[in-house]
């Protein structure tokens, strides 16, 4: 039989393609395969409890896990700083895309959060942000005192502020419970989550998001513009009709990534800031497999937990592709 | 008609130097922003220890010496070995194996390629997470745990390096490897010869990109280092802020020893870094 | 670019050979090696120095782990499965010891000791043994013990006149030395604390006001009971009723570091407690500061007389092929000359009950100003140690306690609710348990009906 040349050229791609493919099939196929494989039973690393297939049942349990939903609570709280981010990452690059002179070196400047990110950097931040000695702290109270802000605020309204104490503290903007995924007023305030927060936002803002969008502004057709400046468009209009949709697909992108990253988040700011404190506001899905797993050895239950965040992040993912592909056009 | 046009000159020349200077007042105070902690780190990493805490920005005593306590008190430069080599290694393997499975999935033509280029793309979605503790369990069993090996070989293979490459050897004009192979040049000559040396910006930014990742990788070697020896500096500084957590000063002189290499290897290859970036984020 | 890909391949093939180089020397082979794994500090190099020195056909060498996260266990089972655990390792409390023991890692050292003359149930300290034995059997040696007990300032009493502390028996005795000593500025601001108290130990004053975590068969989280909050309470109240005693925002504000874990043995170093709750093992820090005078008393306590004891505890790992040889190491820490070294270095005292009843104990020629170590001694016989339930993973259940027992010390919740939840919790937690595992449920139900009879 006679076989064409794509057929025999499928030999040859296996030949290149052999590497990588069996490492992905060793680290990534069968991993994955296992863990769910392993999400249907009791495994326990210290071998503790006898070895037993209980099918659905971590994923009962998981139902009813009301730290899991707390800890679903907190990543997706920790979220709410990707539309600042992005939001930011869009305006740094509609002022650096003006042909300034030192464009570079703003550019250098701005990506260099993103370039040391990682442990360093928490630590660093760890150190900023303690309540009394923290250098942030001390801005904030230089800044009551020089402008006796409290003695304002007293006379007029009869309360006064203190700084926050940030990384331990379990207040937060929206006010949620720590106890209940719920709402309490009492713990509407600034806390670890937010402190973790504005620092993923110094972070990201000047990083690869920055970066696309410049991208995608150099080659933003001037002509564009152009004509709609001489139908009168203000500069605003400008942004609203041409510049942003043209901007769609790469926001599109953006977001997706930023999803997918923020649902996976938090482990290392858990583990070098908070240890997952204060009364667990700062543990996230990511951080929550892993003390399941390395610190409570439960593995079986540990898997299920990664797995139901895999089919979280699948989904969102689906959606988006639908989503896009209504509405970009490219 | 020429009044209108001065006026419109002069209009534009204003609006162009009034915006742009505003535009220089709000970028350099971002900029400022952005850099404050840095600084603030470094000159914390001169005080001494009684004088982080206070708001005096600069040391009233510089010392230097900070920087020599931290190898002393960790073995610091072992950590910083262990990064690089690791880093190094899996630099050099990803390379080889992405740029060879892109060479299958741009430049060989063979029934089926498009359906499972996107088959394994969508691997892209898995998250590191549920690949971790199996992972782990292999290890164990492999008795690759607390290894080079253990942390080398599974960060090897990467998917996204695939897709980077491809996007690269995609632009290479199919003409130069029909004509190699009229020449008789097999497809390994076409790939080594040809094709690897014309994707080199493409090579070189994933080069950058994976040693960069593997430099501040955190979660995995966690995970797989037990023993002191093979600590990485994201690990050895963990365990430098646990242990001697209340030493402000020597934690940010090892922070920003930390941090140096990452600067400078930015600054050198800005270039490929952007293209890179923005080829990664083109949909395939 | 081929001439740059051959290059770099070649440079990093030679560091791999430099890494090769740069793994720990290899051992001297006319000697039988062996590895502890222990947390790393000069007291524990100078412990193995003496043995190497003691033994020198054996070399042992230090494994070092950092004992203040959850990290040292896993390290030691994961490596054990892997085949390169250490030959020795450390273990604290009875949970672990049930976990290593079940793990199959921990060396069953019962018939071994005997034959060497080593009574482990007779000679170390009692509030050791839940450590060590496991259902009867001995799986170690301990290396040290310790209860805390109150250290104090004596510049402080002096500058501020207020006599030593002396006879102080109860909390309610002792709340106004505390006060006394507690010292605002100008700004109302404190800037010394009569009293400072890791927080962790909240679980002592549990058990002084007569509450348990467990009931005794572990079947049930009873640390709702009145007793239990009325602990909590004090706890809570020494910081927002009193203000004797810094808060968690307090304490972070004055360490240097933020974070968690902020000690308060540095605080106590830099004067700004005039007491503090804290183990003998302090002294290994306490002594580097010249000009500090200290003074140690009991501990003051409440309704009931416990202490918080706690001991190190070296155990032989069972899967290593040199752990006959290693058995050497655990005469050792039985021996005469390890256990004066504990006492001399202040490593908490002995593990060995009667090298605390020697005069060089008591009077060391080294630290003539010591004159408090009666105390560290004492303390040890009203020791409780570690409770723990066989019904659920301590690590769990320490983290839902933890989080209620933050929402107090937080001043968020009161202590009868935070008490409640941590209960309601880990009860349920325990059902889960013995759902998931019917040998856990035929245990749990022998307990229950043993108890209904």
């Amino acid at each position: 039989m006679k076989t064409t040349r794509r057929q025999r050229n499928v030999v040859i791609a296996a030949g290149f393609l052999l590497p990588n493919l069996l490492g992905f099939l060793v680290f990534t196929a069968g991993p994955v395969a296992f863990s769910l494989v392993m999400s249907l039973s009791n495994w326990n690393i210290q071998h503790t409890v006898p070895f037993q297939w209980t099918f659905l049942r971590n994923f009962v349990d998981l139902w009813h896990d009301q730290s899991f939903w707390l800890y679903f609570v907190n990543t997706i709280y920790l979220m709410l700083g990707l539309p600042l981010a992005i939001a930011g990452s869009l305006v740094l690059a509609l002022l650096l895309s003006q042909n300034l002179r030192g464009i570079t070196i703003y550019r250098t400047l701005f990506y260099l959060p993103s370039i040391t990110s990682g442990i360093a950097l928490m630590i660093l931040w760890k150190a900023l942000y303690n309540p009394d000695f923290g250098p942030i702290n001390a801005v904030i109270n230089w800044t009551l005192q020089t402008f006796h802000i409290n003695g304002i605020l007293h006379a007029l309204f009869g309360t006064s502020v203190t700084p926050p104490q940030w990384l331990l503290a379990t207040r937060n903007l929206l006010g949620l419970d720590v106890e209940k995924v719920g709402f309490l007023p009492a713990q509407w305030g600034l806390g670890a989550r937010d402190a973790i927060i504005i620092m993923g936002i110094w972070i990201a803002v000047g990083g690869n998001n920055m970066l696309l969008y410049l991208a995608a502004l150099t080659n933003l057709p001037q002509e564009l513009v152009e004509a709609a400046q001489l139908d009168g468009a203000g500069k605003w209009a400008v942004f609203k009709n041409v510049t942003w949709p043209y901007l769609a697909p790469t926001t599109f992108f953006i977001v997706v990534m930023s999803f997918i990253g923020g649902l996976q988040g938090g482990f290392e700011q858990a583990r070098v800031m908070t240890g997952g404190g204060p009364a667990g506001t700062t543990m996230t899905m990511s951080y929550y497999i892993y003390t399941k797993a390395f610190e409570e050895f439960q593995v079986g239950y540990a898997s299920a937990v990664s797995w139901v965040l895999f089919i979280i992040i699948f989904i969102v993912t689906l959606i988006n592709w639908r989503l896009s592909n209504k509405e970009v056009n490219y | 008609m020429g009044t209108t046009n001065t006026r419109r000159g002069f209009r534009t020349w204003w609006v162009r130097t009034g915006r742009f200077g505003m535009s220089h007042v709000i970028l350099a105070l971002i900029a400022l922003t952005t850099l404050t902690p840095f600084l603030w780190m470094v000159l914390a990493s001169f005080k001494a220890l009684t004088e982080v805490e206070q708001l005096n920005p600069f040391p009233s005593v510089w010392h230097p010496e900070n920087y020599i306590k931290v190898f002393q008190q960790i073995p610091f430069a072992r950590y910083y070995f262990n990064s690089v080599f690791i880093a190094g290694w899996v630099t050099i393997l990803t390379c080889i194996t992405s740029a060879m499975a892109a060479y299958a999935f741009s430049r060989v033509d063979w029934s089926g390629r498009d359906g499972f280029f996107k088959l394994y793309l969508a691997t892209l979605m898995i998250p590191g997470v549920v690949t971790m503790i199996p992972n782990y369990t292999l290890m164990v069993k492999l008795h690759l745990m607390d290894s080079y090996l253990g942390l080398i070989v599974p960060a090897s293979f990467s998917a996204f390096g695939t897709f980077l490459l491809r996007q690269f050897m995609m632009t290479i004009p199919p003409a130069l490897d029909e004509a190699a192979s009229i020449d008789g040049a097999n497809s390994w000559r076409i790939f080594w010869d040809i094709i690897l040396p014309m994707s080199r910006p493409g090579v070189v930014t994933l080069a950058i990109f994976t040693f960069l990742g593997n430099y501040g990788s955190f979660t995995w070697p966690l995970i797989m280092i037990k023993s002191q020896h093979l600590r990485t500096l994201p690990i050895g500084m963990l365990f430098f802020d646990t242990i001697y957590g209340r030493q402000t000063n020597l934690i940010m002189a090892a922070s920003v020893m930390n941090i140096i290499p990452l600067v400078i290897l930015f600054v050198i290859s800005q270039k490929f870094l952007v293209k890179g970036i923005q080829l990664g984020a083109v949909k395939g | 670019m081929k001439t740059a890909v051959i290059t770099v391949l070649i440079v990093w093939i030679l560091l791999s050979g430099v890494a090769w180089m740069l793994q720990p020397k290899p051992d001297d082979l006319s000697k039988t090696n062996l590895t502890w794994l222990s947390d790393d500090n000069p007291t524990r190099r100078e412990q193995l120095g003496l043995f190497n020195r003691l033994n020198p056909q054996y070399n042992v060498r230090l494994d070092p782990v950092d004992t203040n996260t959850g990290g040292g266990m896993e390290k030691v089972i994961v490596q054990s499965i892997a085949g390169v655990g250490p030959d020795l390792f450390d273990s604290y409390g009875s949970y672990k010891l049930a976990t290593y023991v079940k793990a199959g890692i921990a060396w069953d050292v019962t018939d071994e000791l005997k034959n060497a003359g080593i009574d482990v149930k007779k000679d170390a300290w009692k509030l050791a043994l839940s450590s060590v034995v496991y259902k009867g059997r001995v799986y170690g040696v301990p290396s040290n013990v310790g209860t805390p007990a109150i250290w104090f300032n004596k510049d402080l009493f002096d500058k501020y006149k207020v006599p030593y502390p002396k006879n102080v028996r109860t909390w309610k005795e002792f709340l106004p030395i505390l006060q006394r000593l507690t010292i605002r500025d100008e700004h109302g601001r404190v800037k010394q604390y009569g009293f400072l108290c890791d927080s962790w130990m909240v679980t002592q004053f549990i058990w002084q006001w007569g509450g348990r975590t467990y009931t005794p068969d572990g079947t049930k989280c009873v640390i709702d009971s009145p007793e239990a909050i009325a602990g909590v309470q004090f706890f809570h109240d020494l910081m927002y009723k009193y203000h004797v005693m810094p808060t968690p925002n307090d304490e972070a504000a004055m360490a240097t570091q933020g974070g968690w874990g902020s000690g308060t043995m540095t605080l106590f170093m830099g004067g700004k407690g005039a007491m503090a709750l804290g183990g003998r093992y302090w002294l290994c820090s306490l002594r580097d500061i010249k000009e500090l005078k200290l003074g140690a008393i009991e501990c003051p306590y409440g309704p009931h007389k416990i202490y918080w004891g706690s001991s190190r505890v070296t155990i032989i790992n069972k899967n290593s092929p040199r752990r006959k040889a290693a058995l050497a190491f655990l005469k050792y820490l039985a021996s005469h000359d390890y256990n004066e070294l504990v006492n001399h270095q202040a490593d908490c005292v002995s593990p060995m009950k009667a090298y605390c009843y020697t005069d060089k104990y008591m009077h060391d020629p080294d630290y003539p100003n010591e004159d408090f170590n009666a105390v560290w001694r004492d303390t040890n016989d009203y020791a409780m140690t570690e409770e723990v339930s066989p019904f659920i993973n301590a690590q769990t259940a320490g983290r839902i306690v933890e989080k209620q027992l933050d929402l107090v010390r937080n001043n968020q919740k009161p202590a009868t609710q935070a008490m409640k939840a941590a209960a309601r919790e880990v009860n349920a937690e325990i059902q889960k348990n013995l759902d998931r595992d019917p040998n856990l449920r035929a245990e749990y139900d022998r307990l229950m009906g043993t108890k209904a009879k």
